[in-house]
């Protein structure tokens, strides 16, 4: 299969410490992909590159066959990438169903203008908009939690929220980093679920995730990275495998 | 939202039980509504405060005088006013609204204090003495040329701010701006364009602030710089956030509460005996009072602490 993510020799400096040093990494259409690594490994680093909330200090980020690592990150959106973070807050001013509806806002158009004259155009994208969050809810499962302010939601919940936002713009490439942190069992397996659905439906997927059952689950594929480096990709029966892997989660010379 | 229609024929009936001398604190305090109501946008979406708000009711007032002046159809006049408020707001804010934290603040402050300088210089604008002989609005022959007219005029205009602001709000683009001001990254990957969402509340709160300003010109008939003070343009931020940050009813309430009280004490302190500086010293005080009572008691504001949460 193609790639649909093309990430060639970033870096990312921080000062004088390097977040990320000359990652190349590559996911193909259709595929799940996890990132792992220790804390402070650069994961999350990685995924603000290829969102855009970070500008890579080197290399390059290829997307559906096109450079996109100067594009600002709402542009990146509307080609398709949508990214649950592992520490944003949800946006607790608005109720669930409206932090949904943040997300199609990759998906639609109307403009300021047609609000303020309540043009057609507005009350399309709104019938759409609110069919995009409803399916998004029920698929994470919020469903019953619609109307509550977000800011009353458990924790759990709220992660789900973060996905169900990213899903609602009905991206291409999915980046969730840490989405099952947090979470207790039942609400693990729910998501693990979801993953799995996600990636029937033609669905790319790029996943940060400690929890070792988890990765081994879900990943085609998996990255590892330590200390800004990737130090071994494959399947997960492969980097399993891995002694420069072993070494960097159990200790020892490096 | 739907409440508030009722309001409307309730506030329509007003003008006809005030005396001549409330009729003008009418027609000034719906000018401030209507100013606030922007204001209290940009505040409460945008995350940006205006300390210099009044410089864009300046721009409106004077782009209102000079065409009416220069023989312009006084109603096309009017129109221009939050278009050349809005337009200086958009130049203005490319490169502020890049910046962070307060320098809106300070940028906004520091326009209306050079554009105050300019106006009191600028021959083509009369100078300190400004602009004298406006011509009154007239729509369709019909020339409003008393209070009773302005009062009805500004009411129409509070009522298309509000309008205007609340549609803004309730819609795709509201929910993008509503979202930038609590989590501006989560925001931003989700497609809404941050950047160009803060410009737009900044030009729309400037344009309300234009045509509050177009108004005035045509209601008082003349103008000079000293009619747009620094104390001006903090006054309406302290009816934005008295009434509430982002609430078109707060910015409402809270513009009626402090023109309210300022008007009480300054028929106070003008009564003998007091000293001259007395009605400039209280505003002040009334402020400050307000601000620490607000900041205190109710921190996001009136309207916002009477609802429930979102
Ligand atoms: N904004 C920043 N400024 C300075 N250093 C940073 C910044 N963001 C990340 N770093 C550093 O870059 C390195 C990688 O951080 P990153 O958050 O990408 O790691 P991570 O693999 O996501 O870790 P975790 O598993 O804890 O989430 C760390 O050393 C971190 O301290
Ligand atoms: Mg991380």
């Amino acid at each position: 299969m193609p790639d649909l993510l093309t990430v060639t020799g970033a870096t990312r400096r921080f000062g004088g410490v390097y977040a990320l040093r000359d990652v190349d990494l590559d996911v193909r259409a259709g595929e799940t992909h996890a990132v792992i690594g220790p804390n402070g490994a650069g994961k999350s680093t990685l995924f603000k590159l290829i969102g855009g909330q970070l500008i890579a200090t080197a290399g390059t980020i290829g997307y559906d066959g096109r450079r996109i690592d100067r594009l600002a990150p709402h542009r990146r959106a509307r080609r398709g990438i949508a990214i649950a973070f592992q520490d944003s807050p949800v946006f607790h001013n608005l109720s669930v169903t409206e932090n949904v509806m943040v997300g199609a806002h990759a998906v639609t158009r109307a403009g300021p203008v047609a609000a303020i004259l309540r043009l057609p155009r507005h009350r399309r994208d709104e019938v759409t908009i609110r069919a995009l969050a409803a399916d998004a809810l029920a698929r994470t499962g919020l469903t019953e939690w619609a109307d509550r302010p977000a800011a009353a939601l458990p924790l759990g919940q709220q992660r789900a929220l973060q996905v169900a936002r990213a899903l609602c713009g009905g991206p291409r490439l999915l980046l969730l980093d840490e989405p099952a942190s947090g979470l207790r069992g039942p609400e693990r397996t729910a998501l693990a679920t979801l993953i799995e659905q996600l990636r029937a439906d033609g669905l790319s997927i790029l996943l940060v995730e400690h929890d070792v059952a988890f990765v081994a689950r879900l990943a085609d594929r998996v990255t590892v990275l330590d200390l800004g480096r990737v130090i071994a990709h494959g399947t997960f029966a492969e980097i399993r495998e891995d002694p420069a892997v072993i070494t960097a989660y159990l200790g020892g010379p490096r | 939202m739907k409440w508030a229609y009722l309001g409307v024929p309730v506030v329509a009936a007003v003008p006809l039980l005030l005396t001549p001398g409330q009729l003008t604190t009418f027609v000034l305090l719906g000018l401030s509504a209507m100013t606030v109501v922007g204001l209290s946008l940009l505040m409460g979406y945008a995350g940006q405060v205006s300390l210099g708000q009044a410089s864009f009711t300046a721009i409106g007032a004077y782009t209102s005088g000079l065409l009416a002046l220069h023989h312009t159809p006084p109603l096309l006049a009017l129109a221009a006013a939050p278009i050349a408020a809005g337009l200086a707001a958009v130049v203005v804010g490319v490169p502020i609204l890049r910046l962070r934290g307060h320098q809106l603040a300070f940028a906004t402050l520091a326009l209306q204090l050079i554009l105050l300088s300019v106006l009191g210089d600028a021959d083509w604008a009369g100078g300190a003495v400004g602009l004298q002989g406006l011509p009154y609005l007239s729509i369709g022959g019909f020339e409003l040329d008393d209070d009773m007219d302005y009062a009805y005029v500004v009411l129409v205009g509070v009522l298309l701010v509000s309008l205007i602001a609340y549609h803004l709000v309730h819609s795709r683009v509201g929910r993008g701006l509503r979202a930038l001001a609590t989590g501006e990254a989560a925001a931003e990957a989700s497609g809404v364009p941050v950047g160009a969402y803060r410009l737009l509340v900044f030009a729309v709160s400037a344009a309300f602030a234009g045509l509050a300003g177009g108004i005035y010109s045509f209601f008082l008939g003349y103008l000079a710089p000293g009619s747009f003070p620094v104390l001006l343009s903090i006054e309406y931020v302290v009816m934005a956030v008295v009434g509430g940050l982002g609430s078109v009813g707060g910015a409402l309430l809270g513009a009626a509460l402090v023109t309210v009280v300022v008007q009480l004490l300054t028929t106070l302190a003008t009564q003998p005996g007091m000293p001259s500086y007395a009605p400039s010293v209280l505003s002040y005080a009334v402020y400050a009072l307000l601000l620490i009572a607000v900041v205190l008691f109710v921190p996001r504001g009136i309207v916002p602490s009477l609802r429930k949460s979102p």
